[in-house]
């Protein structure tokens, strides 16, 4: 057998060629990433171990179709979580730094203009001792953590960054995101009731009264505008106001309730009942130490951007910008992210002026406010939708 | 009939949607500030300007002090003591020493001092490893570049000045204040003579005592007395007292 040059075994193919291309027609720009990785690391090894061993199976196998194909996911999932999380790292700095200017203080301080702080809190969480409670029910307590952290990543990962950047793109896309989204109080719930503290089950008493209060307005409002666009599917919902306006113009009420009540699904302050740290010594995190409590923070800016994120996509035209062409197709995840973290923004101001209501106040605001503001909004659209505006 | 919370507070929707003032607050405050530096200092990097008159440790003069223990007495946590030092010419003299321990920088011993011979001094960063260190001798009081800035005085206005209109000639107690003799009451024991830390009183013979024997009894110079007080407080008959002038 003679040698075999290292550029026949690596080839950059398309990888939607590939007849196991996971997302059908679309092109995918981090799966196209991936693949090509993939394609460089695995034909390096094939054509290393086709020197040694001339002629064999495994050289082969490493650059086939199929391997490419699972090897290019594995690496996929592995990019979109790390922009995803550098993403709400950065929007943890963004609030460190911008909650200390607000208050005239400098912010953190730690590397970087203070973005590396993230790392020294995540270091310093890691090597906490894992403490569980004698008393607490160990399997709900670990596991609906867990599930708390788990879907809050889930639905992070999930939000696309825009038509070439996403997990999954189908017509009920935005549907899916919401239902995991409102899963964390029930989890809240269970967890405060497991922990076997009075503090935690009154901080998960309160989620579950919280989410009775946000959940309908804003189900409505995601309703609403599901209806304007006409589809479940984010990127449809995105083009359709391309195609008009942003839908924060017609939908101004909707777009301010929406906001609050992600506030609420966020569980920032003023709506942090579940967590008042000054009544409930963080409510239903108290029993957890270490770095389960260091996932829970996390777990909690993962939604905090999220709700951004779906504030974004649902109002402000997701990764689009009006009036710039085809140079929407430059770089619109940057775009997305820029949006985000404007919309994180109106957050930390958020955060920076109110105090926490108090809990017999957030049930009068969900259901005297926020519900009739979104009936209202769904009439104005229901209005424009007959009389043909949209 | 107690009142219901309800009355006294009654529930305005309207007014829970009212968020826009703070907010609209903070952020007018928010760009106020957002162009200059924040307030916060980096603090073992840079340091904030202390003025000369800062109230921080105090600092000593060795050689303007008279060894009056002024200070000693009126020091509120009692951190200042009297010790034996030898001054620069080999004499043992009386100087104070102060445990920085228990100070509380209030700088009552820089203005109650007659001579300004104690001073305060802008040094706060006093961290040291033991409690001992933290005693600090009448050498180690010295304080380099100790201006007159640094030497705070307690002055008042005379009730007769204020009377005659005269309202910025602060006086201080140390130049009018003078101790008086009772004559009739000392029995020139010295001990006046004795404690005085300037040499301001001089005994002389006035006439006899009771029992026919010649008495000395104390002049005070007026020009040199600080009125330190440590006669008045020496004397075994009480005959001495400070004449406060109004």
């Amino acid at each position: 057998m003679s040698y075999s040059s290292i550029l026949e075994w690596i080839t950059f193919h398309n990888p939607m060629d590939n007849p196991f291309y996971p997302f059908g027609d679309l092109y995918n720009l981090p799966y196209d990433w991936a693949y090509k990785i993939w394609e460089f690391l695995g034909g390096l090894v094939a054509w290393l171990i086709n020197l040694l061993f001339p002629g064999n199976v495994v050289s082969t196998w490493l650059i086939s179709d199929q391997v490419v194909n699972v090897f290019a996911l594995l690496l996929f999932m592995l990019i979109i979580f790390l922009v995803v999380f550098v993403g709400t790292l950065l929007s943890l700095w963004e609030e460190r730094k911008v909650l200390g200017r607000m208050m005239d203080r400098r912010g953190t301080q730690v590397g970087l203009k203070g973005f590396l702080q993230c790392v020294a809190d995540g270091l310093k969480t890691f090597m906490k001792e894992n403490v569980v409670p004698k008393k607490v029910d160990k399997m709900t307590y670990m596991w609906t953590v867990s599930l708390v952290i788990g879907t809050s990543v889930l639905i992070a990962c999930m939000i696309p960054l825009s038509d070439r950047w996403f997990v999954v793109s189908y017509d009920t896309g935005l549907l899916i995101i919401m239902a995991l989204f409102a899963l964390a109080p029930f989890f809240i719930l269970v967890s405060g009731w497991a922990q076997n503290n009075k503090y935690s089950l009154i901080g998960g008493m309160r989620a579950a009264e919280l989410m009775i209060s946000y959940e309908i307005p804003m189900l409505i409002l995601i309703g609403t505008v599901i209806l304007m666009a006409g589809s479940f599917n984010i990127s449809d919902i995105v083009h359709a106001q391309y195609d008009t306006v942003w839908y924060f113009i017609p939908q101004v009420i909707g777009m301010i309730t929406f906001f609050w009540c992600s506030i609420a699904e966020s569980e920032r302050v003023p709506f942090d009942l579940a967590e008042a740290e000054a009544e409930l010594v963080e409510g239903w995190q108290t029993e957890y130490a270490g770095m389960k409590w260091g996932l829970i923070m996390l777990a909690d800016y993962f939604r905090g951007y999220v709700a951004c994120a779906m504030g974004v996509i649902l109002y402000f035209g997701g990764w689009m910008l009006p009036g710039i062409g085809d140079l929407n197709n430059a770089m619109p995840e940057i775009v997305f992210l820029l949006k985000t973290w404007l919309m994180f923004f109106m957050m930390i101001w958020v955060r920076a002026t109110l105090a926490r209501v108090r809990t017999d106040q957030i049930l009068n605001i969900g259901w005297k406010i926020f519900t009739p503001l979104a009936v209202i909004n769904l009439l104005i659209v229901v209005l424009l939708k007959f009389g043909g505006v949209f | 009939m107690a009142m219901k919370y309800l009355d006294k507070y009654p529930k305005d929707t309207a007014k829970g949607l009212w968020v826009v003032k703070p907010m609209w607050t903070v952020m007018k405050l928010f760009a106020k500030v957002i162009p200059r530096r924040s307030m916060t200092i980096m603090y073992p990097y840079e340091k904030e300007w202390i003025p000369d008159n800062y109230r921080g440790r105090p600092g000593l003069q060795f050689d303007k002090c008279v060894g009056c223990g002024l200070c000693a007495r009126m020091c509120p946590t009692a951190c200042i003591c009297l010790v034996e030092t030898t001054d620069d010419e080999g004499k043992k003299v009386k100087r104070p020493q102060v445990n920085l321990g228990r100070c509380m920088m209030c700088g009552y011993c820089a203005e109650y001092c007659p001579v300004d011979a104690m001073t305060v001094t802008p040094e706060i960063e006093l961290a040291e490893y033991t409690r001992e260190d933290l005693i600090y001798g009448p050498r180690r009081l010295r304080f380099e570049g100790v201006n007159e800035m640094m030497e705070v005085h307690i002055e008042e206005h005379l009730i007769s000045n204020v009377q005659k209109g005269i309202l910025d000639q602060p006086t201080s107690a140390f130049e009018v204040d003078r101790p008086v003799l009772e004559e009739a009451k000392c029995i020139g024991c010295q001990k006046c003579f004795k404690v005085c830390p300037v040499g301001a009183i001089e005994m002389y013979e006035a006439g006899v005592n009771e029992k026919g024997k010649p008495k000395k009894i104390p002049r005070i110079d007026t020009d040199k007395c600080i009125c330190c007080k440590n006669c008045v407080d020496d004397c075994p008959k009480s005959c001495l007292h400070i004449k406060e002038v109004l």
